[in-house]
């Protein structure tokens, strides 16, 4: 009985392209999708399933991907049981916190996409400021005073600059991991293992 | 009112009909083994230091007490030991064995298919510590698995060697926790940056970070010897090494040795199972000695996890009951001898043939004869032969 492709979770945009890239150098072929609106399709050496980058673990922690990419970033905010066998290195960016340049008044109200990491943060330095959940460019709520300060990724720190914010503290430094899941690992360690060798000897990787 | 509470739910007659057949089978299996069932209460007095404290479901006594839903079954059932073999839980050598199934509640946000109650079926071996002890119930673990149908592999882990290579290692006690979720997660850059700021010898720094990837065939306990230098480290894979050399067939057997962070209570080794494209572990079990009891361990199943994974290879259906009854004395014999009979809402010949025909039953049992509703079934005449067997077969 042959064995059923290995199943990728992979999320949408520039990551897919590095991750196609990065697996094409340790020597899985993978074929970019035909179409945008592509979900899932079989890219050659394995069945490439497409998504935003906060269902990756998901996916992932359940079986019905075996392995996938995603940030680090992300990874901690949904607590998903996984295993993280191979840091790849790209997408790196800062989880930082973002104040409008010189405030200095105590922070009130932090506005992010990542409630869970952001809630850690603000108890582990001791403020009690509320945290609102939003899905999407969480700089304007800084900017219109929703919140006086924001948890957020930051890459290069240029649109900061552009909207007179700055870069206040440093949460956590995230990259995009080569993550698996728990079963597959162990079911699937024949086409697993000899991957996770190869990704973690990519340059730039570990 | 309407739907039931979040994380919990109703099971409806294919499904609860497949459970049953499954605890069933789950049950002749351990019973054939010597474990006898045993039944622990679903209310337990709320105490702080339960291994799931956190997550038990609270609730006020009368006399203002605190009681909890049970949220584990080996915690209750090492009290039912002490206190029905109060020689066994002071350390005396008798092996009891123990099964039990019902439901288990835990007090979590009820996310990622996970239910908040669901249904545990296990064993315990008590009074026993032994590499024999420990290869029964992986045996039975892998049985287990085999008896519902799904093709097994057992993984056997042992905490001991990554707390004893941390201690050689000279890696400090406040890191242990990080250390051990970073190897626990299999991420070695984590790890490396956890060991570099420390002030420890390369060799050990090497050795550590060689653990994550100790997992596979049983030809890791060799890998990990050479990777791991520590006698003391030797040793806990020794019991691994022990246990094995119990199994003549290790062939679906893995080992992870980097299995480091579990359920504070065991001791010993730890094994879970699983089977082939199905993403999560069927069960999880282990030895505990010297935590709950002096000697003892086992492993639970997760009956919902099990479920799914059988009803993704095969959604069978429960087939609707045979025979539809207007004769009490008739339908008895039938019963008797293991078929599916159901009573007839009404009296009536007209509105009983309309009752079968839709529920898909398909004979009707009308004064000692069957009566083809729809097509007639092949069993007919095996149906026929059990009513004649009592004496009053079909006249005329």
């Amino acid at each position: 009985m042959a064995e059923p492709k290995l199943v990728l979770a992979l999320p949408k945009g520039r990551v897919m392209d590095d991750s196609l890239r990065a697996f094409g150098r340790a020597g899985l072929r993978l074929a970019p999708p035909e179409s945008e609106r592509a979900m899932r399709y079989d890219a050659g050496d394995a069945m490439v399933t497409l998504m935003r980058n906060a269902d990756v673990p998901t996916y992932v922690e359940l079986g019905v991907a075996d392995a996938g990419v995603v940030g680090k970033d992300v990874l901690l905010e949904t607590g998903a049981r996984v295993y993280e066998p191979a840091d790849l290195g790209f997408a790196a960016c800062r989880l930082s916190l973002v104040r409008p340049r010189g405030a200095t008044g105590t922070v009130e109200r932090v506005a992010t996409k990542y409630p869970r990491l952001a809630t850690e943060y603000l108890r582990r330095i001791g403020s009690s400021a509320e945290v609102v959940k939003l899905t999407g460019n969480v700089e304007l709520a800084c900017l219109t005073g929703l919140a006086d300060a924001v948890v957020d990724v930051v890459q290069t720190g240029e649109t900061l600059r552009a909207n007179g914010l700055e870069e206040v503290d440093v949460i956590l430094r995230s990259s995009a991991r080569f993550v698996v899941n728990r079963a597959a690992l162990k079911l699937r360690g024949d086409v697993l293992r000899p991957l996770i060798a190869a990704l973690r000897d990519l340059p730039g990787a570990r | 009112m309407g739907a039931p509470p979040d994380g919990t739910r109703f099971v409806l007659p294919d499904a609860a009909a497949r459970r049953v057949q499954v605890v069933t089978s789950l049950r002749d299996l351990f019973h054939g083994w010597g474990y006898d069932l045993v039944e622990v209460p679903s209310l337990e007095r709320y105490d702080p230091s339960h291994p799931r404290a956190g997550q038990s479901f609270k609730l006020s006594d009368r006399d203002s007490g605190v009681l909890a839903l049970r949220s584990d079954f080996t915690p209750a059932l090492a009290q039912l030991v002490r206190l029905a073999h109060p020689a066994v839980a002071g350390g005396a050598a008798r092996a009891i064995r123990y099964q039990y199934a019902g439901s288990v509640w835990h007090a979590i946000d009820p996310e990622l298919a996970r239910t908040r109650e669901f249904t545990q079926v296990g064993i315990e071996l008590v009074g026993v510590s032994s590499a024999r002890a420990d290869a029964e119930l992986i045996h039975l673990a892998r049985e287990s698995v085999r008896t519902v149908g799904l093709v097994p592999r057992v993984e056997v882990g042992n905490p001991g060697f990554v707390r004893s290579a941390f201690a050689s290692a000279g890696i400090p006690l406040p890191l242990h926790a990080a250390c051990a979720d970073a190897i626990d997660r299999k991420d070695r850059s984590d790890l490396a940056d956890l060991l570099t700021p420390l002030q420890i010898e390369r060799e050990a720094q090497r050795a550590v970070l060689a653990i994550p990837d100790l997992y596979g065939g049983i030809e890791t306990l060799d890998l990990a010897r050479r990777a791991v230098p520590w006698p003391a480290a030797h040793r806990e894979l020794d019991r691994v090494a022990g246990v094995l050399r119990e199994f003549e067939d290790d062939s679906d057997l893995m080992v992870d040795l980097s299995m480091a962070r579990r359920l504070s209570y065991y001791t010993g080794i730890t094994f879970r199972a699983y089977t082939l494209d199905f993403g999560q572990p069927l069960l999880g079990g282990g030895r505990y000695d010297g935590s709950l009891l002096p000697a003892a361990a086992g492993f639970s199943i997760g009956l919902e996890r099990l479920m799914r994974a059988l009803t993704r290879r095969s959604a069978t259906v429960e087939p609707p009951p045979r025979v539809l009854s207007l004769d009490d004395p008739g339908a008895r014999a039938l019963r008797d001898a293991g078929v599916r009979v159901v009573r007839a809402l009404s009296t009536e010949l007209a509105a009983a043939r309309l009752e079968a025909s839709e529920r898909g039953i398909p004979y009707l049992l009308v004064a000692g004869a069957l009566e083809a509703v729809a097509e007639r079934g092949d069993d007919l005449g095996a149906l026929e032969a059990i009513l004649e067997a009592r004496g009053e077969g079909p006249r005329g």
